[in-house]
């Protein structure tokens, strides 16, 4: 066991983990954070996305001990103080269907459009085509975020 | 057209926040405290094999492991049309990966190390894993008490085979409509397995506790169909229905896998071994795709006889259906199929023949579609070859034969109203049918595809719905229903139902899934039948709250009830126009007269819907004579599609669907639905292969090796077409279409193929790989 | 818990820390960068290192720079950093491209390129375009440094010539004095994220200079001197290509397995090969001559 430190969706938190622990276990079976899904556990589906320091993750594949000392962000934390603007624009185009890829997909939008506020239709298909999604066809996803980054002109 | 305040609107879906937030909660998500079990399945290594001995010993050794169940604690068989199915294998296994044991332990880990260390001893039998070879000379049976299983009365099995029902149409003459036939093309067609791959797991979570009640929490499509064959599953052990509760959390994506039950029985059977303790089923996402449901495989048979104008004077359709270990579900597909499988057209004479096959592979199940993406990709194929043939338009040979309102089925009932014509001209403008398109890049070729596409929820004929809707104090509305949101917004659509009927907004009415204690019975969400039915429901309910609100409002107010109306949550008058009261202000407590008494009290809905005219009888040799089918969903769809003639790589350039909904409730979720399944139907065409080696194992059960599209992969562009022609008996006229969107793409793909190339490709999938192989062996052959 | 069994985690504040370490338990350990690749190893129980060494923490393994005339890629160079890097942009164009077909967003922030060389996997994306550009592989150990040509590097399947005590700092790829163009081609079942079921590199530093490579169509990716002498000595042609193909059928030994069939794939590599040729001699032409 280690004892390890990080910041949680901007909260300092302490917790022992073993080094067999997957990061996507620590958060949703220790640290209470159930955004963050498993669809595949192999990094194949995107469902268990998180923010790391910043940038996208699949926490099925990075181990808990790694994270000492970093930042990680989940949909809980984007949608702590109230929906982001780009959240608001998918949940008026009523773009979720089961929602079960939503809070890996938000991410990946949400660190693409922090990337590229004016991307093309292409860069928005590259910066999700690791979130796997069986209910919308992607189309209405990408739809939306073109229609955020118009709107943020 | 009356204009709707909520109806035809495209409101935002009332669980949308939920989602959008992540905070939404799936059965995984849901925390049971330090007590909960993990129970890990022991699966075969054998597609067919008997089960010599099965030791355990050395599993109960492994620490905080507390129970090891095998199939003789539970040797109860189940199922939702036949009772072919164990909750643990019994004397045998029937294909590779079942599940013949379960290690319940305290930690994860400690579950899977027991299940490593059960010892089974098997003698392997021999194997049968196609549907032809399961029915020729001298087969393996693999249900020898076939003869003995409990089925629904409309199923025929046949005793010693292996083939568990077989349904049959005999309408007209075939073999004289042959006769008078200028043109008689025969073929086949085959389509291979696919996986639903929903991207939540299946997961089951049950507790017996100890007042004897047993309660899973479950991703479900049929909270109460579970319940009930949990009830007669484990009724030996002393249960009974009102003893067992469901719960259903959010569902992320079923498409058919969710429905009836699978791997939450086992959940269910091990709560009751140890009581007072919460279980957790462990699924993956290997298991996912070897051991839930399974689309069907089918080898189709296909004869078809035409005049030379292309009028359809026969057609004989035979079914051989790779339905797999088990059947309980899979027989209905093969059922629905054997009545719809002339497809969209009014023929005369008519002879089907749908088999179901048992083999030693997985599961066959309800998968989106239920048979008809299945059987359409032969007819559609078959339609277009021939009216190649003919030298006939391919829309044109379509109009010829479609089926009009009043025409007659398959089984001899009476077309619905329906907009397929308009369908096939919307279609066929925005498509630019007849139009060439030529690339500038000699590597490229380009052709165009059409389809016709229809499909009739495949039911019992008294399946039913209900609903309570309960008001509360500031007039807000709580409605229950056991119908689930699996993604399709089925939730919202019920509020939009109640809103419009008692002008309370959508943001004021909550709508959630189902507890099957608290929320009255849905048969399951499945068939593309909820919106219809449970709407049905919803709408009788919003009715009966209203008639008690204007008799209420009648006898304390002295106002003729028919006079009343609601609007913006107060009752109005028509024939006294300034008297207005709030709901909020009677809605619970009642009115009060002038001598200080109450009238009234809370107001509570209440709706059934179940249809009463749908009936199974019929001649058991024909199918003649039934009414089995409430109603048919129609629509037509075309592609364009680039294919490049060195890689075979294809791309969609532009897909067009119209569906004839009745009445789209909420447009916004009617697109989704059409893009969401235009893409999972591509996918089966171009991407998705499941492979088996010659042992019965599947070798690429994993995202890796079975591929879903990613955002990379749609179309360029996608053209929803909604069609308005209402269905009487429906909720403002609407129908259902949620399975329907992917139902016409495997055919028009392969037309679309047949146009660029003149390569006429009669299997799925239609990988580049196949294709550009296909390609090759064509220029040789020219060569 | 999707790895069962138990076993160590050590994060070295430096190189010299991580080298003492892989010096005593070299053999049952294994260092971790991305993760991407040994997290789903160690998952299915392919690799059971008692030892996880993360050298995440040895920040002068990041960099992505010039040395003297040498491209130098550190070790902890993810594919996300080879991306935005302008320098792989602009001189090491197959890599740039190839790094772009690597899995998804989420992976290539976390994989790295030598990860990807080290794991040496048949659908290794790096290893065609650092093999056309003779790269070198770095190592260090308490032995000292030590650098392999790349053409060395890969001995068979999942296996490359590093010792166990050794740990890649960086890659080196030396940058050719005259102008150079190049392109990868890449085998997928879709447009969205597969592994390689086949590759191609060319390099082409003149008219008459070519270096291909072939990769997953063999035990081990490499180079083909036999298709490289015939561009030699023809030159870039569509008669030259119809005889690369005859070359490459008798040169490359593809395999079926569950992702595509031997046929498929030895058309698809004459098929990529002739268009990653066609490619690269278009943005030879178009490339301006370029001094260091």
């Amino acid at each position: 066991m280690k004892k390890i430190s990080f910041l949680l969706n901007d909260e300092a938190r302490s917790i022992p983990v073993e080094p067999n622990e997957t990061l996507l276990e620590l958060l949703r079976d220790r640290m209470g954070t159930k955004s963050p899904k498993c669809g595949c556990d192999s990094g194949d589906c995107g469902a268990c996305t998180v923010m790391l320091n910043g940038s996208t993750v699949r926490s099925c594949l990075v181990f808990a001990i790694e994270v000492d000392g970093q930042e990680i962000i989940t949909l809980e934390g984007i949608s702590k103080d109230g929906l982001s603007p780009l959240q608001k624009t998918f949940l008026e185009h009523n773009v979720f269907q089961c929602g079960y890829c939503a809070p890996g997909m938000i991410l990946s939008a949400t660190e693409l459009v922090t990337r590229y506020p004016h991307p093309t239709v292409h860069q928005i298909q590259e910066a999700i085509a690791g979130n796997l999604c069986r209910c919308t066809g992607y189309t209405p996803v990408i739809e939306a975020i073109l229609e955020f980054t118009k709107q943020e002109q | 057209m009356d204009a709707y305040k909520y109806i035809g609107q495209p409101v935002v879906k009332v669980d949308g926040k939920e989602k959008v937030s992540g905070a939404a909660l799936f059965t995984d998500d849901l925390e049971f405290g330090p007590d909960l079990l993990y129970a890990e399945v022991v699966e075969g290594p054998h597609a067919h094999a008997m089960i010599n001995s099965i030791d355990i010993s050395e599993a109960l050794k492994v620490p905080e492991v507390l129970e090891v169940v095998t199939g003789k604690d539970f040797p109860y068989n189940f199922g939702l049309y036949m009772n072919d199915r164990y909750i643990f294998a019994q004397d045998r296994v029937r294909f590779f990966g079942e599940q013949i044991a379960a290690v319940i332990a305290r930690t994860p880990q400690a579950a899977i190390k027991g299940a490593q260390l059960v010892k089974v001893n098997y003698t392997p039998l021999p194997k049968v894993l196609g549907p032809l070879e399961a029915i020729a000379e001298g087969a393996e049976i693999i249900h020898p008490d076939l003869k003995d299983y409990v089925h629904v009365p409309w199923f025929f099995p046949k005793a010693d085979s292996n083939i568990a029902h077989h349904r049959k149409i005999r309408k007209g003459e075939p073999d004289k409509g042959f006769e008078e036939a200028d043109y008689i093309l025969e073929d086949t067609y085959e389509v291979p397995r696919f996986s639903h791959c929903a991207i939540e797991y299946h997961a089951a979570v049950a507790k017996y506790d100890h007042s004897g009640r047993l309660t899973v929490w479950a991703s479900s499509q049929s909270p109460n169909t579970q319940r009930n064959l949990f009830a007669k599953a484990l009724a030996p052990l002393g249960i009974r229905h009102n003893d067992i509760r469901v719960i259903a959390p959010h569902v992320g994506g079923g498409f058919g896998s969710k429905a009836g039950v699978t791997m939450e029985i086992m959940a269910a059977a091990i709560a009751m071994k140890v009581q007072g303790h919460p279980v957790k089923m462990m699924w993956n996402r290997e298991r996912e795709f070897y051991n839930t449901y399974q689309r069907l495989g089918v080898v189709a048979k296909l004869k078809v006889g035409v005049k030379k104008d292309g009028t359809i004077t026969a057609l004989k359709h035979d079914l051989y259906w790779d339905a797999g270990a088990y059947v309980e579900y899979a027989a209905n597909v093969v059922n629905a199929v054997g009545l719809s499988a002339i497809g969209p057209y009014n023929i005369k004479n008519v002879s089907i023949d749908s088999y179901c096959i048992y083999t030693n592979l997985p599961p066959g199940g309800p998968y989106r579609g239920f048979g008809y993406s299945e059987f359409l990709f032969g007819l559609e194929s078959h339609m277009s070859r021939i009216a190649k043939h003919l030298g006939i338009d391919d829309v044109e040979i379509r109009r010829r034969n479609m089926i009009s309102e009043g025409d007659l089925t398959a089984y001899g009932a009476h077309m619905n109203p329906n907009g397929l014509s308009e369908a096939i001209n919307k279609v066929a403008k925005e498509i630019e049918w007849g139009k060439k398109i030529k690339s500038k890049d000699p590597n490229l070729a380009i052709g165009k595809g059409f389809a016709l596409f229809w499909k009739a929820p495949a039911m019992p004929p008294n399946a039913s719905s209900s609903c309570f809707l309960k008001f509360n104090e500031d007039a807000s509305i709580n409605l229950l229903i056991s119908g689930m949101d699996i993604g399709q917004g089925l939730l919202t659509v019920m509020a939009q139902i109640a809103a419009e009927i008692l002008s309370v907004p959508t943001t004021k009415i909550r709508t959630e899934n189902p507890d099957t204690d608290r929320n009255p019975y849905e048969w399951q969400t499945v068939a593309s039948h909820v919106t219809w039915s449970c709407g049905n429901a919803v709408r009788n309910a919003a009715i009966d709250a209203r008639d008690q609100i204007f008799a209420l409002v009648a006898r304390s107010k002295f106002l003729p009830a028919d006079s009343l109306y609601l609007e913006d949550e107060k009752v109005r008058c028509r024939t006294k126009p300034d008297f207005e009261l709030s709901l909020k202000d009677f809605i619970i407590n009642g009115i009060q007269m002038d001598d200080g008494t109450f009238r009234g009290g809370p107001v509570l809905g209440r709706g059934i819907f179940m249809p009463e005219f749908s009936s199974t009888n019929a001649d058991p040799d024909t199918s003649q004579g039934g009414h089995p089918n409430v109603h048919y969903t129609v629509g037509a769809a075309a592609v364009i599609l680039e294919i490049d003639k060195q890689t075979g790589k294809m791309r969609i350039l532009k897909v067009v669907e119209a569906i004839d909904v009745g009445k789209a409730l909420n447009p916004s979720l009617v697109k989704g639905q059409i893009v969401g399944g235009l893409l999972q139907g591509i996918s089966t065409v171009l991407y998705e292969e499941m492979k088996f080696d010659h042992r019965g194992k599947m070798l690429n059960p994993n995202f890796t090796d079975y591929k879903i599209p990613t955002a990379l992969d749609i179309p360029l562009e996608i053209v929803p077409i909604i069609i308005e022609v209402a269905q009487p008996d429906g909720p403002f006229g609407a129908r259902g279409m949620g399975e329907h969107p992917m139902i016409p793409v495997a055919p028009m793909i392969a037309n679309a193929i047949d146009d660029a190339l003149g390569l006429r490709i009669k299997s799925m999938p239609i990988t580049a790989e196949k294709l550009c192989l296909e390609i090759l062996k064509h220029k040789k052959q020219n060569k | 818990m999707a790895i069962p069994y138990e076993f160590g985690y050590e994060k070295p504040g430096s190189l010299d820390d991580a080298i003492r370490l892989l010096g005593v338990h070299g053999k049952n350990a294994r260092l971790l960068a991305g993760g991407t690749d040994l997290a789903n190893q160690m998952k299915q129980g392919y690799r059971v290192p008692q030892l996880l060494i993360d050298i995440k923490g040895i920040h002068e393994l990041k960099e992505i720079r010039m040395s003297g005339k040498e491209l130098h890629i550190g070790a902890l160079a993810t594919f996300f950093d080879l991306r935005s890097s302008s320098l792989i942009m602009g001189k090491a164009n197959i890599l740039y491209e190839a790094a772009g077909l690597v899995a998804s967003t989420g992976v290539r922030n976390r994989a790295t390129m030598v990860g990807n060389i080290c794991s040496a996997v048949a659908c290794m994306d790096s290893a065609t375009p650092l093999l056309v550009h003779d790269a070198s592989v770095h190592t260090r150990s308490v032995k000292g440094k030590k650098s392999y040509p790349i053409a060395d590097w890969f001995i068979e399947n999942r296996k490359t010539a590093i010792m166990d005590d050794e740990i890649v700092t960086h890659v080196s790829i030396p940058v050719p004095e005259k102008k150079y163009a190049g392109a990868y081609q890449k085998m997928m079942r879709y447009s969205g994220e597969d592994l390689s079921q086949a590759n191609v590199s060319v390099l082409v530093l003149s008219e008459k200079k070519f270096h291909v490579a072939f990769g997953s169509v063999g035990p081990i990716p490499r180079r083909s001197p036999e298709v490289e002498q015939l561009l030699n000595a023809e030159g870039f042609s569509e008669e030259t290509i119809e005889k690369a193909n005859a070359i490459i059928e008798t040169v490359i030994a593809p395999i079926t397995d569950v992702r595509a069939t031997k046929e498929y794939r030895m058309h698809m590599t004459k098929v990529m090969f002739g268009r990653a040729l066609t490619t690269a001699m278009e943005r030879y032409k178009k490339t301006r001559i370029i001094s260091h």
